[in-house]
C-alpha cells in the first residue's frame, strides 16, 4: 500500500469510529471535537521536524541582544559586546535585535517564519557538556536519567517495534535521518537508535550495494550475540533503506541557491540534502543536523568584534536557514516543514579574558518555519537581575524547553496530549507556538510575563482566552485583537479591555 | 565468580587470541601460536616487556621535497609543511601499531587508551611539536603513574592550548580546563548512583588554582624551542576553598595561595592530591579501562566485583596510583578471560584497519629507507579510519571518541554508512587495487593461501584435492571472537563459496587448476570462490566483533 493510500484509508476508517456516532454534518467546523480530529496524526502525518543542533553552547546574548538594556550588555562583556549600531533590528520588536551576521533569519523574523524564545533551559541546570546535552536529548529533570532520547521515543510510539519488520509497506523510509556518521541520542529508543546516519545520499547506495544473501540467524551467547544481532539488523536496515533513499535523492531537487563549497558552510550542506529528501517524498518523519564549535572560551570575537569565530558561525547558521527556507518555498514543501535550533547551554553573561565566554545558563532557541504563530515569546533577559555574584552572571530560564517540545509532539505532529505528557515523563505547559491564541496558565496581574503561555504580555494585535479559574487582575487599559473570557478579570480603576481586531 | 582472581589456566589458541585482540590492536597468527601454552601472567609480561621505548622519531614522508626522509621534529618550526608534518605524526605512530616486525607489546593500545583519555587534537592544537611532546608524554608514561600523568599534562603545552589553559589568570578566569580536569580526566561529573561529584563553584575554585600557565612559541614559524611558563603576577595567590564533595582531604578543604616563584606547581601538586583523594576518582579510571578491554556494559555486579575493588588497589598506599599493576590484574583476571565476555565489544576502526593489516600479514614498509611505500600504506589507513569515524589524534570533542562514553558504546561505530564504509574497507584486501609499491599489492592472495593447503600439490592423481571445508576452516582460523555454528559454516561453504552448486565441483575445479596452474580460467575458476568467501567472512557481524 503506498503511504497516501494508506493516511486516505486510515482517515477513513477513523473518523466515523473517533466521532462515536455523531453525524459530521451534527457538528460545526468550530466544534473542539472537529478541530481536535483535524489536528491528529491523520492530517499531521506529512510533517516534519528538522532538529538543528548547536554543539558545544552557544553564546545566546551575543546572538539575540538586549538592544533595550545596551548600557548593561556592554558592561557585562565589553570586550566582545556587539556594537550598538551594528545590530540588527527586528519589525515590530525595538527592544530586541539579531547579531549582524544573521541577516537571513532578521528577514525570516519579519516574515513571520522565525519564532525567538528567549532564555530557554530547565531548573537546576547543569554545566558539564555531556551532562547537560543529555538533558536537552533525553528530555529529563537535571536530577533524572533517561536511555531514550525525546524524539526517538516519540517515533518509538509511532512505530512500535523498530527495527523488526521494517522498512515495510506502510513506512518504507527510515523513520529518522541524521546527516553525518553518528546518530545522536536525541534519536534513541528503548532498544538503539530509531534513526539512521546518511553522509550521502548519492554515495550511499553505491556503498551499501544490495547485499548478498543473509546469514543463518544463530547467535553467540551474551554480549557477544547482542552486538552481532545488532550488526546484523544494521547491515539490513543499510539495503533496505539504501534504494528508498537513492530514489527520493534522484527525484529530489534544491531549488534554492545554497553557498558553495568555499564557503564551509556544513550545515548548509546538511539542510540541502534534508530538502532534496523531502522534496523527493522520503517520508522520513525527523532530520537531526548539527554545527559544531559554539564551545568558545577563547577568541570568539576578531578585533573587529562583529567578525570571527562566533559571527561565522551565527553567519553559517543563519545563512543555511534562510536558504532552506527558501528552497522550501519555492519547493511547495514550506507548509511540511518545521525547525528547531537547540544548544546543551548559554554562556555566561559575562565575558572572560580571552574574548571569549564560560559555560552559562540560559540561551534563546529558534524556531522556524511557516506554520508558527508568534515571533517573539518570552521576554529579553532582566540584566540588571542576573543570577550569581558579580563577575560570575548567568542568565535564568523563562522558559523550560520541554514546553517546546511538548508543542511540536502535540500541536506539530498531532499526537494525543497524554502521550505527549508521557513521552516527556509529565506536563508541561504550552507556549502557543503553533497557536494563534495566548492563554492564561495561571492566576495573576495581566502584565505579569509569567501568567501566559508565551512568556510576556500579549500584544495588541494577538487574540487572547483567560482560562476558566484564572483571574486576571488588570491594573491599566489593555489593547488586544479579541479576548475569550472563559475566566475572570478583576479591574483594580476605570481601566478597560480594548479590541483591535 | 571470583571476577579479579589471576585466571591461570594456560593459554589456549582462543584465550591468547583473545588476550592479543583486547591489549593489542590484533594479533598475527604468529603471535598466537607463540602465546598459546603461556600463562595470563606471562603473556602479559611479555606485553609489557616488549615495549620500544625509543622508537627512530617521524620523518618526512613526501618524496618531492628536499628533506624527504630526514626527520623535522629537530628542526625549527616549519608553518608550510604544518598539516604534512602533523600527518606524519600519525603515520608515525600508526607504524608503531602495526608493526609485525617488533614484538607485540601493549603500549601502544594503551597509550591510545590515554590520548582519548587526556584528549587534544591536532586540528586545534595546530603545532605538531607539541602534539608529539604529548603523545611523548602519554606513551612514556602509559604504564607509569596516574599522579604524574595529572600532574604534568596539566602544563602540558598542546593541553594549555587544547582547553585554553593558556588564557586562565587571576581575576579573569578560563574555567575551561578546571572543569575537564574534574569531570574527565580525574573523579569524573557523577558517580556509578549517578550522584554530582564535585560542585559548579569547585570548578571555579579549580580554575583559580591553575591561574599563570602559559605555552610558549605556539606555531612560531622558525623558532627552535618551545615550553610551559608560569608567571606569578599572573597566578591568583588567595587561598581557593571547595565544596563539601571533597570531603576534607585537604585540609578544611582549602588549597593555600601561595606567593612564591614556585606556587604554580606547588598548588597544583596540592590540587592533584586532592583530585586524587576523592573516593570517584579511581572507580572512574578503572571503569573507564574496564569498558576498553574487556566490556563496554558495566553492571552493578560488575561495579561491586570489579571496579570498585580494582579501584581500593590502584589508590591504595601501597600502589599510590601505579598504573601498570593495574592493567596487570585486569588483563589477566578471571573476568577478563571469561567467555561472556569474548566478542563483547564492537571494533573500534582502528582495530579494524590496524588489526586486518596485522592479522593478514600485510608488511609495513621501513619507514626510514622506504618512505613513500610507507607513506601509501598508512596514508590509506588513516583515511580510511578517517572515514569510519576515528580521525587518529583528532577526536570531535574533549569527550574522546563518542563510542567511549556515549550511551550504546562500542555499537555507536555501527550504522547504516560506517557498516558500509566498513564493508568497503576490508573488500580492499579482496580486490587488492592499492598499489603499495611496484611488486606489493596490498591485500590477500587467497589462490596462493588455498595453494599452500594443499599436500603435493603437482601430484594430482595421488594426492587427494582439498576440499571447500579445508578451506574455510582453514581461512577461518581465529578469524574471530566467537566460534561459528554449524549451519553458518554450511552457509559460508554452499552458498557463498559454492552459490548453491554441489561442494564436489570445488574438487573438479580445484583439480583442473591443480592440473594447469597457470591457465588463467582455470585459476580464476577458483579464485572467485576463494575471493567471494573471504570476502563475506570479512562482512560479517562476527568479524567486526572482538
Amino acid at each position: 500500500m503506498k503511504r497516501r493510500d494508506f493516511l486516505t484509508a486510515a482517515s477513513a476508517s477513523l473518523l466515523p469510529v473517533m466521532l462515536n456516532g455523531f453525524g459530521l454534518k451534527a457538528m460545526s467546523r468550530q466544534s473542539v471535537l472537529v478541530q481536535s480530529l483535524l489536528g491528529t496524526t491523520a492530517l499531521a502525518s506529512d510533517r516534519v521536524l528538522v532538529i538543528i543542533y548547536l554543539n558545544g553552547g552557544n553564546d545566546g546574548l551575543n546572538m539575540v541582544i538586549p538592544r533595550d538594556q545596551y548600557s548593561l550588555y556592554n558592561g557585562l562583556r565589553s570586550n566582545i559586546a556587539i556594537p550598538e549600531g551594528a545590530i540588527l533590528g527586528l519589525d515590530g520588536n525595538p527592544a530586541t535585535g539579531l547579531h549582524p551576521a544573521m541577516t537571513g533569519l532578521r528577514d525570516l523574523y519579519n516574515n513571520g517564519k522565525l519564532s525567538i524564545l528567549h532564555s530557554v533551559s530547565y531548573p537546576n541546570p547543569d554545566q558539564s557538556h555531556y551532562r547537560a546535552t543529555d538533558i536537552w536529548m533525553t528530555a529529563v529533570d537535571a536530577n533524572q536519567t533517561s536511555n531514550s532520547g525525546w524524539a526517538g521515543r516519540y517515533l518509538e510510539n509511532q512505530f512500535p517495534g523498530y527495527p523488526a519488520g521494517y522498512p515495510n509497506a506502510q513506512m518504507e523510509d527510515p523513520l529518522a535521518i541524521q546527516i553525518g556518521y553518528l546518530t545522536s541520542t536525541a534519536l534513541l529508543g528503548s532498544q538503539q537508535s530509531m534513526g539512521i546516519a546518511l553522509s550521502d545520499p548519492n554515495s550511499f547506495y553505491q556503498l551499501v550495494g544490495s547485499g548478498n544473501g543473509t546469514s543463518p540467524g544463530d547467535l553467540p551467547c551474551c554480549d557477544a550475540g547482542d552486538l552481532v544481532a545488532f550488526i546484523r539488523k544494521q547491515q539490513a536496515l543499510s539495503v533496505g533503506y539504501a534504494s528508498e533513499i537513492k530514489k527520493a535523492a534522484d527525484a529530489g531537487q534544491n531549488l534554492a541557491a545554497y553557498p558553495d563549497a568555499t564557503a564551509k558552510n556544513s550545515l548548509a550542506d546538511q539542510l540541502k540534502i534534508v530538502a532534496r529528501l523531502i522534496h523527493g517524498g522520503l517520508k522520513t518523519k525527523i532530520y537531526f543536523v548539527s554545527l559544531s564549535g559554539f564551545d568558545t572560551h577563547s577568541g570568539q570575537v576578531d578585533t573587529d568584534v562583529t567578525q570571527g569565530t562566533h559571527a561565522t558561525l551565527l553567519g553559517k547558521l543563519s545563512t543555511a536557514v534562510a536558504t532552506f527556507q527558501q528552497d522550501l518555498k519555492l519547493q511547495g514543501t514550506e507548509d511540511r516543514v518545521v525547525g528547531m535550533t537547540f544548544s546543551e547551554f548559554g554562556r555566561r553573561a559575562n565575558s572572560n579574558n580571552s574574548k571569549g565566554t564560560d559555560h552559562g545558563v540560559a540561551a534563546p532557541m529558534f524556531v522556524f518555519g511557516n506554520g508558527l504563530k508568534h515571533r517573539t515569546i518570552g521576554q529579553n533577559p532582566d540584566l540588571a537581575n542576573l543570577i550569581g555574584q558579580s563577575g560570575s552572571k548567568e542568565i535564568g530560564m523563562q522558559i523550560d524547553f520541554r514546553r517546546v517540545y511538548s508543542d511540536i509532539l502535540n500541536d506539530w505532529f498531532g499526537t494525543a496530549h497524554a502521550t505527549t505528557n508521557s513521552l516527556l515523563f509529565r506536563e508541561f505547559p504550552t507556549v502557543s507556538l503553533f497557536s494563534d491564541t495566548i492563554e492564561t496558565v495561571a492566576s495573576g496581574n495581566w502584565k505579569d510575563k509569567n501568567v501566559w503561555t508565551v512568556g510576556r504580555m500579549p500584544f495588541a494585535n494577538e487574540l487572547v482566552k483567560v482560562n476558566a479559574g484564572h483571574t486576571m487582575t488588570v491594573d491599566q487599559t489593555i489593547m488586544v485583537k479579541n479576548i475569550r473570557l472563559e475566566g475572570k478579570l478583576n479591574f483594580t480603576g476605570p481601566y478597560s479591555i480594548k479590541m483591535t481586531g | 565468580m571470583p571476577y579479579l582472581d589471576q585466571y591461570t589456566q594456560p593459554l589456549t589458541a582462543a584465550t591468547a587470541a583473545h588476550l592479543l585482540r583486547r591489549a593489542t590492536f590484533g594479533p598475527t597468527q604468529t603471535e598466537i601460536t607463540n602465546f598459546t601454552g603461556l600463562t595470563a601472567a606471562q603473556a602479559v609480561q611479555q606485553l609489557i616487556n616488549n615495549a620500544n621505548y625509543s622508537p627512530p622519531p617521524p620523518i618526512d614522508l613526501d618524496s618531492t621535497q628536499p628533506t624527504a626522509g630526514q626527520t623535522y621534529l629537530d628542526k625549527p618550526f616549519n608553518g608550510d609543511r604544518a598539516f604534512d608534518f602533523g600527518n606524519y605524526l600519525r603515520h608515525w605512530w600508526l607504524g608503531l601499531m602495526t608493526s609485525q616486525t617488533a614484538l607485540p607489546s601493549l603500549l601502544d593500545k594503551l597509550t591510545l587508551f590515554w590520548q582519548n583519555h587526556f584528549v587534544t587534537t591536532f586540528t586545534i592544537v595546530g603545532d605538531y611539536r607539541y602534539v608529539y611532546q604529548y603523545l611523548q608524554l602519554l606513551r612514556n608514561n602509559a604504564l607509569g603513574n596516574f599522579r604524574t600523568l595529572v600532574t604534568k599534562i596539566s602544563k602540558e603545552p598542546a593541553m594549555l592550548a587544547y582547553l585554553n589553559g593558556n588564557e586562565n589568570e587571576v581575576g579573569k578566569p578560563n574555567e575551561n580546563y578546571a572543569r575537564e580536569l574534574q569531570e574527565l580526566f580525574t573523579v569524573g561529573a557523577f558517580d556509578f548512583a549517578g550522584n554530582k561529584n564535585y560542585s559548579e563553584d569547585d570548578v571555579k575554585a579549580v580554575a583559580r588554582v591553575l591561574t599563570g600557565w602559559k605555552n610558549t612559541n605556539s606555531w612560531v614559524v622558525g623558532s627552535t624551542s618551545f615550553g610551559t611558563t608560569f608567571t606569578l603576577s599572573k597566578h591568583d595567590k588567595l587561598d581557593k576553598v571547595f565544596s563539601a564533595s571533597y570531603n576534607n582531604t585537604i585540609p578544611n578543604n582549602t588549597i593555600v595561595g601561595r606567593s612564591t616563584a614556585t606556587a604554580g606547581d606547588d598548588e597544583l601538586n596540592d590540587l592533584v592530591t586532592m583530585l586524587l583523594k576523592h573516593p570517584q576518582t579511581p572507580r572512574f579510571i578503572c571503569r573507564k579501562l574496564y569498558r576498553w578491554y574487556v566490556n563496554p556494559n558495566v553492571t552493578q555486579t560488575i561495579e561491586d566485583n570489579v571496579i570498585i575493588p580494582l579501584a581500593q588497589f590502584f589508590a591504595s598506599a601501597q600502589n599510590n596510583y601505579a598504573i601498570q599493576p593495574v592493567i596487570v590484574k585486569l588483563l589477566t583476571s578471571q573476568i577478563f578471560f571469561d567467555d561472556s565476555n569474548r566478542g563483547a565489544i564492537v571494533k573500534s576502526p582502528v582495530e579494524l584497519a590496524v588489526g586486518t593489516m596485522r592479522f593478514f600479514n600485510q608488511p609495513v614498509p621501513d619507514m626510514t629507507t622506504d618512505y613513500a611505500a610507507f607513506k601509501v600504506y598508512f596514508d590509506f589507513m588513516f583515511w580510511r579510519m578517517y572515514d569510519m569515524q576515528m580521525a587518529l589524534i583528532d577526536q570531535p570533542s574533549v569527550f574522546g571518541y563518542e563510542p567511549y562514553y556515549q550511551t550504546g558504546y562500542s555499537k555507536i561505530w555501527m550504522n547504516t554508512t560506517t557498516i558500509a564504509l566498513r564493508s568497503d574497507y576490508t573488500d580492499a584486501y579482496i580486490w587488492r587495487w592499492l598499489e603499495v609499491k611496484p611488486g606489493y599489492k596490498m591485500g590477500i592472495d587467497v589462490l596462493a593461501w588455498a595453494t599452500s593447503l594443499q599436500p603435493n600439490f603437482s601430484d594430482v592423481a595421488g594426492t587427494a584435492p582439498i576440499s571447500c571445508v579445508d578451506v574455510q576452516v582453514a581461512f577461518s582460523k581465529n578469524l574471530f571472537a566467537t566460534d561459528l555454528f554449524q549451519s553458518q559454516k554450511d552457509f559460508l561453504i554452499d552458498t557463498i563459496m559454492m552459490q548453491g552448486i554441489p561442494r564436489s565441483s570445488w574438487t573438479f575445479e580445484w583439480n583442473a587448476y591443480r592440473t594447469a596452474p597457470t591457465d588463467t580460467n582455470k585459476r580464476n575458476g577458483v579464485t572467485w570462490r576463494l575471493q567471494n568467501l573471504m570476502k563475506y567472512m570479512l562482512r560479517m557481524a562476527e568479524y567486526h566483533i572482538s
